[in-house]
């Protein structure tokens, strides 16, 4: 429990309106979109200043009580809850852009700002940030740079950490200190690149310079349907091996094309065993040349139908049909976990394959979509509470989908992270040397231990007992 | 306790081999960092025997310096102490490669150029190109970021390094990222190693991301005669909807013909490299240039122009570049040095190589000092990259690092190398 003069100590910093103490008012804070996963904080504070965030982290240093940053909180993986209670510091009152430099091809930006608004802001100008998740229209840059997060374009754009320049960041140790900043390149550790993806366990991000991008001269989105999961996996292999590097190369299910139909009608052809989502952007030429090499090999793997997007219109659909596609589960399964983990490419027909045969094995159905260029899978693991024993076999699927991808050299989370959720899970894929090296990478920014506690790496001597994590469960409404 | 160095000698060698032990005085002088000599060179076989060498570094207090091609070894302030050369050449195996994953797992000692020999085979390139440095180890490259003008597409070693193994400062073997193109499974700790010098361990191997190599490439130079008009095609090209491969800046002294010359490079399908080649010479006629179409080798000579006994390298923000440049050259001239400059556009790095007589007071007083001072306010920075031993015992060849900052990379080096034994002293702010 928190002290009373702590509240009155954090209410001097951050003011009336910058406090959210009441029980109610707490439990709108009490988890992210991974539901399963619940904590709430004793208080949740608004700063509105990098000034203000060092203030609160230096009196939870003092009191040696727990903090936990939250930008919008679509994250999936329980970071941003508070197992242990504490103060939570959510950042949405700091969500300004404070400045467009076109000419260095930058921007800097509070870490509130919602990912959509830069590009939204910067597009007239010929600029755009690159990083999509699909929570794009809600979940904010700070949230996207702690989770280091990904989306269907970092195919070729890379992830977050690739645009981000430099960082304003409160330490755990509750330094106030910009790291990185507009010259791309400076002597000395990167800092910058180490912070981005430490999910507030490092400190928080109170300012952020990313990239832009000059948006590219044209756009082709293409959509080829096939009879089977196989052929459409076989597809994808077959694009990287042959060197091409598409914008964005989506995998969609049988399940998904009929839920996304049903539930948006984004023009997928219902009855398709799976559809590809290939979009390709640069240089007019260069786009048509990748088109021409890529049906071809749609082609030799059977597909069905071959569709370009004709106007902005039609690519907007088939955009929103993949984006949204995670909120259309709800309509068609009672219950489901969310799996995020990576095997290499080319083995990406053989994930496939084994995923069916898990689920086979276990009664279970598994449905995808996903960012099959990069191997970056999303099984979703269909099942109904109510039947006895169902529960138990999802997560014994979900388990051992992890193990699959890791024999096959992959990693337990592409994009989404670790969290609380797959903070166990590490040691399926790092040797013990290699998390007592990240466990003391974290004591150099958080010597006591406040920052984000339980989240991230096992056995955190913070984590609380009693608190084990299960695998994922989403709320409709959610994105992957 | 300390073991004679006899049977320090004697340790080593049951470790390497005798034969992979250098011992001898006059052998030892080659491998001199900025006049320190070490006692020993080890030649390790494999990652285990880096670890057992580190180990026994560690017990006995030696200070190691890891060695790659031995280009990085001009680079950094002057050893605190040097005992142990751990010279990697030997661990220059590709171990892992997946054409179809566009992903190779290389040993550090292996050099750029026979890892690019052997990804060429399959139509793919690791896109890093130091300017000079196709004989440089991966190791080497990956220790100091270096990069050069694929880093305009491509990024740099930051970007491009999925994974490394690497040996800390006691002796343990770690792995740190993942060997899958896409992960964010704990921190991302090579981002921590890259660029770190070998002061918080020695980097035994990386997992890279590759790429294709292009279908197709042109090459054009442009000439202007003055900074204010290649600023301003500079400018425009950026600007533009053309999708540039390497765009390049020489000066007069390193394009050798009297003129300030852009180098840009487009990388595509045939077509395409023939309607933006086409659309590049029109912009560049827009604003009075002429443009000349180069073979792709021009790219290859651009170390040539970096010769010199003193290299430095200016970092600055990327639309401040050709501001830079005229500071560089103004501070030159009134030392009467020749400065040849090569700068990547976008990435706001000038490269520079001083030609002429110069006392390490005069060079710091007129030169590094007032460029320090004025790049301070961008965050930009000035880094001698080479200079003889005698010059840099007067100068501070890393420059300032802010004092916040500096804490933070102390308490990394000090949790990480708590007894200071990998590469004492070279580092940034003499960590």
């Amino acid at each position: 429990m928190m002290k009373p003069e702590l509240f009155r100590e954090l209410e001097a910093i951050v003011g009336e309106r910058g406090m959210v103490s009441s029980p109610e008012g707490r439990l709108t804070y009490e988890a992210d979109m991974h539901t399963f996963y619940k904590g709430a904080p004793d208080v949740v504070v608004l700063p509105e200043t990098a000034r203000q965030v060092a203030l609160v982290v230096g009196l939870c240093r003092r009191e040696h009580v727990p903090v936990v940053p939250r930008g919008s909180g679509t994250g999936l993986i329980g970071g941003a809850m508070a197992p242990l209670g504490g103060v939570m510091v959510a950042m949405n009152r700091m969500n300004r852009i404070l400045e467009l430099d076109l000419a260095n091809r930058c921007a800097t930006v509070q870490p509130g700002l919602i990912n959509l608004w830069l590009s939204q802001a910067t597009r007239e100008h010929g600029y755009y940030f690159a990083p999509d998740p699909s929570s794009q229209m809600v979940s904010s840059i700070g949230g996207n740079c702690s989770t280091n997060a990904g989306g269907p374009h970092c195919l070729k754009y890379g992830i977050t950490v690739n645009h981000v320049l430099g960082l304003q960041v409160v330490t755990g140790a509750g330094e106030l200190v910009w790291l990185g900043g507009k010259v791309p390149e400076r002597p000395g550790y990167d800092l910058t690149g180490v912070f981005v993806g430490g999910e507030g366990t490092l400190g928080l991000v109170t300012a952020a310079i990313v990239r832009l991008l000059h948006v590219p001269e044209s756009v082709k989105t293409l959509l080829a349907s096939f009879s089977t999961l196989d052929d459409a996996s076989e597809t994808v292999s077959a694009i990287i091996a042959a060197g091409i590097i598409p914008a964005a190369l989506e995998l969609i299910d049988e399940f998904f094309v009929r839920a996304i139909e049903e539930g948006i009608g984004a023009g997928y052809p219902k009855g398709a065993g799976a559809v590809l989502l290939i979009e390709l952007d640069g240089p007019r030429e260069e786009v048509e040349a990748q088109a021409a090499r890529i049906v071809p090999i749609c082609r030799d793997h059977a597909a069905l139908e071959i569709r370009v997007a004709q106007d902005e219109a039609e690519r907007a659909l088939l955009w929103k049909g993949r984006k949204e596609a995670a909120g259309v589960v709800g309509r068609m399964a009672s219950n489901w976990f969310l799996q995020d983990a990576v095997v290499p490419r080319s083995r990406l027909p053989e994930i496939m394959r084994e995923m069916q045969a898990i689920g086979a094995r276990h009664g279970l159905r598994i449905a995808n979509v996903f960012h099959a260029g990069d191997g970056n899978l999303h099984p979703i693991i269909l099942y109904d509470d109510r039947a006895p024993g169902e529960l138990e076999r999802a997560k014994e699927v979900n388990e051992d989908l992890l193990r699959a991808c890791l024999a096959l050299g992959g990693s337990v989370t592409g994009e989404h992270g670790v969290g609380v959720d797959k903070a166990q899970s590490l040691t399926l894929q790092f040797a013990p040397a290699d998390l007592n090296f990240m466990a003391r990478l974290r004591r150099v920014f958080d010597p006591d231990g406040i920052m984000n506690p339980g989240k991230l790496l096992p056995s955190h001597p913070a984590c609380g007992e009693g608190f084990r994590p299960g695998p994922s469960r989403i709320p409709a409404g959610a994105w992957v | 306790m300390a073991v004679s160095s006899p049977a320090l000698a004697e340790a080593l060698a049951d470790i390497v081999g005798r034969e992979h032990l250098v011992d001898e005085a006059a052998a030892l002088d080659a491998h001199a960092v900025d006049g320190v000599t070490p006692r020993w060179v080890a030649r390790p076989g494999g990652v285990e025997e880096v670890g057992r060498v580190l180990a026994l570094a560690h017990t006995e207090g030696l200070a190691v310096a890891p060695r790659g091609s031995g280009a990085n070894l001009a680079l950094g302030n002057p050893p605190r102490r040097l005992d142990l050369v751990v010279d990697l050449a030997r661990l220059n195996a590709v171990t892992d490669y997946v054409p179809e994953d566009m992903v190779a797992t290389v040993e550090a000692g292996a050099s750029l150029a026979a890892l690019g020999r052997r990804l060429a085979e399959r139509g793919q390139m690791l896109a890093l190109d130091p300017i000079g440095g196709s004989t440089r180890s991966i190791g080497g490259v990956l220790a100091s970021n270096a990069a050069g003008p694929l880093r305009f597409r491509y990024g740099t070693a930051r970007d491009l390094t999925l994974g490394v193994r690497f040996v800390q400062a006691d002796g343990t073997t770690t792995w740190g990222g993942a060997k899958v193109v896409k992960s964010v499974t704990g921190y991302d700790v090579p981002k921590l190693l890259v660029g770190s010098l070998g002061t918080l361990g020695v980097v035994v191997g990386a997992t890279l991301r590759l790429h294709p190599l292009p279908l197709a490439t042109g090459s054009w130079l442009s000439a202007w005669s003055s900074r204010a008009a290649a600023e301003g095609f500079l400018a425009a090209l950026l600007g533009s909807s053309l999708e540039p491969e390497r765009v390049t800046l020489l000066n007069r002294e390193a394009s050798r013909d009297g003129e300030l010359a852009l180098l840009v490079s487009i990388a595509s399908v045939e077509e395409a490299v023939g309607s933006q080649g086409a659309a590049l010479t029109r912009l560049a006629a827009g604003h009075g240039g002429h443009v000349q179409e180069m073979p792709a080798s021009c790219w290859g000579r651009l170390g040539e122009a970096l010769r010199g006994a003193v290299a430095l390298r200016l970092s600055c923000e990327p639309k401040r570049l050709i501001f830079w440049l005229g500071e560089l050259e103004r501070l030159a001239s009134r030392l009467g040095l020749r400065a040849a400059v090569v700068a990547q556009a976008g990435s706001g790095v000038l490269q520079c190589a001083l030609q002429g007589e110069v006392s390490g007071a005069a060079l710091d007083g007129t030169l590094l000092r007032p460029l320090r001072d004025g790049l301070a306010p961008e965050g930009g920075s000035l880094v001698v990259e080479r200079a003889p031993a005698a010059l840099k015992a007067e100068l501070d060849v890393w420059g300032p690092t802010h004092p916040d900052v500096l804490a933070i990379m102390s308490r990394l080096k000090r949790e990480f190398d708590p007894d200071g034994i990998l590469n004492p002293g070279r580092f940034v702010g003499g960590l």
